[in-house]
């Protein structure tokens, strides 16, 4: 093994680390009440909110994910970042205002209020758990590379070692440390992104070096569906696989859950419709970044990473980072061909700021997604449904108790990750967006909707698209495919639809469908919850 | 019914219109095939600028609409 530990990446993600323990500690002293802990009692500003959005939204899925995607299947997936990003500004109009001006303290709130059940806490709480096990886990399997990239020990080391820092992190900060550490780790991540960008831009010599760089690692890289059968790969070759990559994480920005309670931080409607601006401006920058290390990684790993170099340059990508797999003992080693990319440019500086932003990039996930499950269970399940008086005296306690147990959750599924982690965060959005998605963007704008379809839409798609995706991945090889490719067309390759993205326009329509068919929800909690909240977003 | 203002649907005419444009270029001509010329179109316009401007159109032309009407209402009273 040709790498050591390099002392300025080490001095750099130690400078990262004490400043999130002075945030934290100072954010701590204003941590008073079961508000400030859960939605940062409700005073961030727009840039403060807008940076944190951007760091909670994004997690290794994007930083690892997106570049070890593009890896293995030499698509450059850019127009599903654009949709990403661009979701964004979407959701400043589509659920952020109408649900600030609502100001509830958890997810499940608009869903109890507008279809006036109380019980809907508890499945709304099911899929978010889901979610949220999803996302912890690969927060720490994200933390765990870059520790591995950081101290150069075994990934297990790694894992646990990152775990208990975020657990320090999480359990003893609450909302408001998340949110000034995830503001501060937005600058981080995002300066990171790009400092790596400009370094490799700068070595392959401009955008035309990166353009013929990627073209050399994938001939077909620049191919669409019109060029079959030449396609960069099975997973992009029609347009129904283009258009749904496109829309897997489109939608998520205004429906997940660790996204919407950050619009219940701001000040006010006009904080919450300007942080978004601010969450774009970074998030933009970020993607574009990535985009551009995720397109070269495999010819800046094959030419100049220390492993090929030190086996006389004639290494593939792929066996520098099964070198590195064997070494570390990391289960999914595609997803540290990012950072094999940065390496591989022999800039301690560089790879220390990456690490810093990788490290702040998975953090403020894990956090978000950590106040997310502790409120739904301590607030919503404890306090709301099973009228808990310690929880109801005690709630910090425990949020914290609560946001360690998941923490735990999360680091035994990391050990050996199912999946990649965009894949892992791919199955999350489309679990959540098309169970719970329908009934809050219908529930805001249409007067029709009812409890019987938040009900049965909520049940039914969370079975549909964990069984579909399940089936997809595990009996045809792949999520991508059809999960019923096998029994309907006799090919598993019939039909690619990414992450079972069809899930979510049938939650729709099967929403819309049974709102129709049942009663009509009470004048009384339609203006409420959909009128007034929808007037002047 | 409840509706959203006009600049919502301008902002998603230029968001998904420019998603539907590049890929009938992409599909015709293959424009992606012209060196560089991705980079600009998907990345730096359709990831970084065309997202950048609709978030902007929506925080600006609210907060506009809202001063009008704040305005009148003082007028009025």
């Amino acid at each position: 093994m040709a790498e050591s530990v390099d002392p300025v990446v080490i001095a750099i993600v130690a400078i990262y680390l004490i400043a999130v323990v002075v945030i934290g500690y100072y954010s701590r002293v204003r941590l008073k009440s079961a508000v400030d802990y859960y939605v940062a009692g409700r005073r961030l500003g727009s840039v403060v909110n807008g940076l944190a959005l951007q760091s909670t939204y994004f997690s290794p899925a994007s930083m690892l994910g997106l570049p070890a995607y593009i890896f293995l299947i030499g698509y450059p997936f850019w127009w599903g970042m654009m949709a990403i990003v661009a979701g964004m500004p979407i959701a400043t109009l589509l659920t952020a205002a109408a649900l600030r001006k609502y100001a509830p303290v958890s997810f499940a709130d608009y869903y109890a209020d507008r279809f006036g059940d109380e019980r809907l806490r508890w499945w709304i709480g099911i899929i978010v758990i889901v979610g949220s096990i999803l996302y912890i886990a690969l927060s720490l399997v994200g933390m765990a590379l870059f520790m591995v990239a950081i101290l150069k020990m075994p990934y297990l080391i790694a894992l646990i070692i990152t775990t208990v820092i975020t657990m320090f992190y999480v359990v003893y900060g609450g909302m408001i440390a998340t949110s000034w550490n995830a503001a501060m780790q937005a600058v981080v991540m995002t300066f990171a992104a790009i400092i790596a960008a400009i370094a490799i831009v700068w070595q392959l010599g401009g955008f035309e070096g990166v353009y013929y760089a990627a073209l050399k690692s994938y001939p077909k890289i620049w191919n669409t569906p019109a060029d079959a059968p030449d396609v960069p790969h099975l997973l992009s070759s029609t347009w129904i696989a283009v258009i749904g990559w496109f829309f897997v994480w489109h939608y998520g920005f205004a429906t997940m859950p660790y996204t919407v309670v950050r619009f219940f931080t701001t000040m006010d409607i006009k904080t919450a419709r300007r942080s978004i601006f601010w969450c774009t401006l970074a998030a933009g920058a970020f993607y574009v970044a990535l985009q551009l290390i995720g397109i070269t990684s495999k010819y800046m790993i094959e030419k100049y990473h220390p492993i090929a170099v030190a086996a006389g340059g004639n290494m593939t990508a792929t066996q520098v980072l099964a070198t590195i797999q064997k070494t570390y003992g990391i289960g999914t080693v595609t997803d540290y061909s990012m950072i094999a990319a940065v390496e591989a440019l022999g800039n301690p500086v560089v790879l220390g700021i990456l690490c810093a932003g990788g490290l702040a990039v998975a953090m403020s996930t894990a956090a978000g997604w950590a106040v997310v499950v502790n409120t739904i269970i301590a607030r919503d399940w404890m306090v709301k449904l099973l009228k808990s008086k310690k929880a109801e005296e005690r709630p910090i306690f425990y949020g914290r108790l609560v946001a360690f147990i998941f923490l735990l959750i999360g680091f035994i599924v990391a050990i050996q990750p199912p999946a990649l982690v965009l894949d892992l965060s791919g199955w999350a959005f489309i679990v959540v967006i098309c169970s719970l998605g329908p009934g809050l963007v219908l529930g805001l704008w249409w007067k029709r909707a009812t409890r019987a379809a938040m009900w049965i839409t909520a049940i039914v798609m969370f079975i549909v698209s964990m069984v579909a995706w399940l089936r997809a991945h595990l009996v045809l090889g792949h999520h991508a495919r059809f999960f019923l490719d096998d029994i309907l067309f006799g090919n598993p390759n019939a039909l690619i639809t990414p992450h079972q993205v069809w899930t979510i326009p049938v939650g729709f329509i099967l929403f819309i469908i049974i709102s129709l068919l049942t009663k009509p929800p009470e004048e009384e909690r339609v203006q409420k919850y959909c009128v007034e909240l929808t007037k002047e977003v | 019914m409840p509706w959203p203002p006009k600049v919502f649907w301008v902002g998603l005419l230029i968001i998904y219109g420019t998603a539907v444009l590049g890929w009938l270029l992409e599909a015709t001509v293959k424009i992606q095939k012209i060196p560089t010329a991705q980079i600009w179109y998907t990345s730096i316009w359709a990831t970084f600028l065309a997202p950048l401007i609709v978030s902007w159109m929506y925080f600006y032309f609210m907060e506009r609409a809202e001063a009008k009407k704040a305005a009148e209402k003082k007028e009025v009273s």
